[in-house]
């Protein structure tokens, strides 16, 4: 039993630092489909940092600085040129996984994965059969019990959500949006960050080109799937990962009987039922953008 | 100066900003920028044999991109171009297998029927949660993707599986020689011919019947269009229907041309560049056409740039990434500078 809580909290962490990222940001009115480039970013910055400089608490550092530079990236497009945030997101992914393999290649040459001599500090004998998960791990429910209090609890979480829900209301009140946005976006960033670093470092400690394999996406779906709100979100990230831990454990007991893929494709399935689900209870739409702003006549 | 010349104009100001970004990448990685985009040019447009191989990249992206221009065009922002064109592939794929053996001529149409059926119905459902329950398009056509990535994997290593592959990546069962439409260069009359009757009756669709212009007044005003007594829903699946059957429609050429069988994941990338493709056409069928040429040679330039050329392929991912992140972006600074010329005009 130990042995499935620990994968999946191996698997759940870093999917749920995502996703807070992806609530924050959702708050602020911004859909950031940019999740999953951030993410990678995060990884690599983190493997490629402690390879070059020996140091954990430097590569982390790298990594943030790379992941808050890339939001600022984001923001500026969607703030100040008035981008479509979705077309944008999709891009700074893009930007963020081609980015990644020509930097390993630029620095080591060839885009073999890249192993580290060691990863995120482990939480250690203590924590018993725990021990061999990374500090993020035992960090994450703070994180996420931060960001609740932070977005529901705070004058700066309501302002937040004012200016992603009515930006009128919230500048009213002296709020400037567009700044309350970069603000989501660089909390984001950081998140991403420690995501990142966490699925790369945290219990393997390599690195390999498109190491993400969508896990930004899932981010995003379990951000829309939890209703943007921080412990939902969080709730559906982990519904996500012991979907997967189990699929791979059902593939193990039973072979080829039940379909792994089909397991994998549970979660996806859901949040497309809960997308719908809620447009049903809520009544109404909330679009994601106005594409009739994209085009000029 | 029209409003055309001018949104045409800041697309392109918006693409050399995208394509500095990328320089100042590619020089921040240690290549050399300009040497960089030399050898992209070169491997898109200027080596020998290198608009064969740009027009065979380039005909299925226009196919697909011209689907997405309708249904972005219509106000539907249906990004599930490349979820609908595994569908097309996976339901050529079968359709091949359950006919193999009869003659080519009824082979053929049937596999083309059944992928253009198959990226309609990937599109179907979509677009009814959005017209039915206002389900958000974006999030279903997403998810939508993954779930047909999924699919593609689950048939090629499952039902349509070749026994006597090997390696890693699991493949389908290698479509029979007689029912190629072209060989695995991917250039061949078949394949113009099918590229250039869409280009011919999507522009008549847009430009000359009453659903292109009801769908562009929807896509702008969708209030307007109920008062005048147009039916949403038509108009609506419509749109979604026919943008699923033409990227379905792409995937069965790449099916059954250039690459002859499925394999888990290929091609991941095509429903994104023509999507870009479309934006950057400004929705235009005539600008698809063109666009998509560019992106064709793109395409065809990340296969030379690791083999002639020693540069990494990723080269092309972070210009298209580049581009999709301005393309859509307007600016105070860059209009008036465009407004400047008007004025003294």
């Amino acid at each position: 039993m130990n042995d499935i809580i620990v994968a999946i909290l191996r698997s759940g962490t870093p999917l749920i630092y995502v996703t807070m990222a992806g609530v924050v940001a959702q708050r602020a009115g911004i859909w950031n489909l940019g999740l999953e480039g951030l993410m990678i970013i995060g990884a690599c910055a983190a493997i490629v940092g402690i390879v070059l400089t020996g140091s954990f608490a430097l590569a982390m550092l790298i990594a943030i600085i790379l992941c808050v530079l890339a939001s600022v990236l984001l923001w500026f497009v969607i703030e100040k040129l008035k981008a479509n945030p979705i077309i944008a997101g999709l891009g700074l992914t893009g930007l963020g996984l081609g980015g990644t393999s020509l930097a390993v290649q630029a620095i080591f040459g060839s885009q073999a994965a890249v192993t580290a001599p060691f990863g995120v500090p482990k939480l250690g004998p203590a924590f018993g059969p725990f021990g061999v998960l990374s500090i993020f791990v035992l960090a994450m429910p703070f994180a996420v019990f931060a960001m609740w209090v932070l977005l529901r609890r705070t004058r700066f979480g309501l302002r937040l959500a004012a200016s992603g829900e009515h930006p009128f209301a919230a500048r009213s009140v002296g709020a400037n949006p567009s700044r309350m946005r970069l603000a989501a976006l660089i909390i984001g960033g950081v998140l991403c960050a420690i995501g990142g670093a966490e699925l790369a470092a945290g219990s393997l400690q390599i690195y390999a080109q498109n190491m993400t394999a969508g896990r930004g996406f899932m981010a995003f779906a379990a951000v829309i799937f939890g209703a943007a709100h921080p412990i939902g979100s969080a709730f559906a990230a982990l519904f996500f990962s012991v979907v997967g831990a189990l699929g791979i454990r059902a593939q193990l007991l039973f072979g080829d009987a039940v379909p792994h893929d089909l397991l994998l494709a549970l979660p996806y399935i859901a949040t497309v039922f809960g997308v719908w689900l809620s447009g049903k209870l809520r009544g109404g739409r909330k679009a994601a953008t106005g594409f009739a702003e994209l085009r000029d006549y | 100066m029209t409003g055309k010349f001018v949104s045409v104009l800041r697309g392109l100001i918006f693409i050399v900003i995208a394509l500095a970004l990328c320089g100042v990448i590619f020089q921040f990685a240690g290549y050399s920028a300009l040497g960089m985009f030399h050898s992209v040019a070169e491997g898109a447009f200027f080596r020998p044999g290198a608009w064969q191989q740009s027009l065979r990249w380039a005909l299925p992206l226009f196919i697909t991109a011209a689907g997405v221009g309708i249904s972005f065009r219509a106000g539907y922002f249906n990004i599930g171009a490349q979820g609908q064109f595994y569908l097309g592939a996976i339901c050529a794929a079968f359709m091949a297998e359950w006919l193999n053996g009869a003659p080519a001529f009824v082979v053929i149409p049937a596999c083309f029927a059944a992928g253009m059926t198959g990226g309609a119905l990937w599109a179907l459902w979509p677009g009814l949660l959005r017209l039915q329950s206002g389900t958000d398009e974006v999030i279903t056509t997403l998810m939508g993707n993954f779930l047909a990535g999924l699919l593609l994997v689950y048939v090629t290593a499952g039902p349509l599986k070749d026994p006597s592959g090997s390696g890693q990546q699991a493949s389908s069962r290698p479509l029979a020689a007689a029912y190629r439409i072209s060989d695995s260069l991917g250039l061949s009359p078949t394949i113009i011919v099918i590229a250039a009757l869409v280009a011919l009756a999507m522009w008549l669709l847009v430009n000359r019947t009453a659903f292109g212009v009801l769908a562009s007044l929807a896509g702008r005003n969708p209030t307007m269009v109920q008062w005048q007594g147009a039916t949403v829903w038509r108009l609506g699946l419509s749109s979604f229907l026919i943008s699923g059957a033409l990227a379905g429609l792409a995937g069965t050429i790449e099916f059954m041309g250039p690459n002859g069988r499925l394999a888990g994941g290929f091609l991941p990338t095509h429903g994104f560049t023509a999507i870009l493709i479309a934006l950057v056409a400004n929705l235009s069928v005539v600008g698809t056409a063109f666009v998509s040429v560019f992106f064709g040679g793109l395409a065809s330039a990340a296969l030379y740039l690791p083999i002639m050329a020693g540069l990494p392929s990723a080269a092309i991912e972070i210009i298209n990434a580049a581009i999709a992140l301005f393309i859509t972006a307007k600016s105070g600074f860059v209009d008036r500078l465009l407004a400047f010329g008007r004025r003294s005009a």
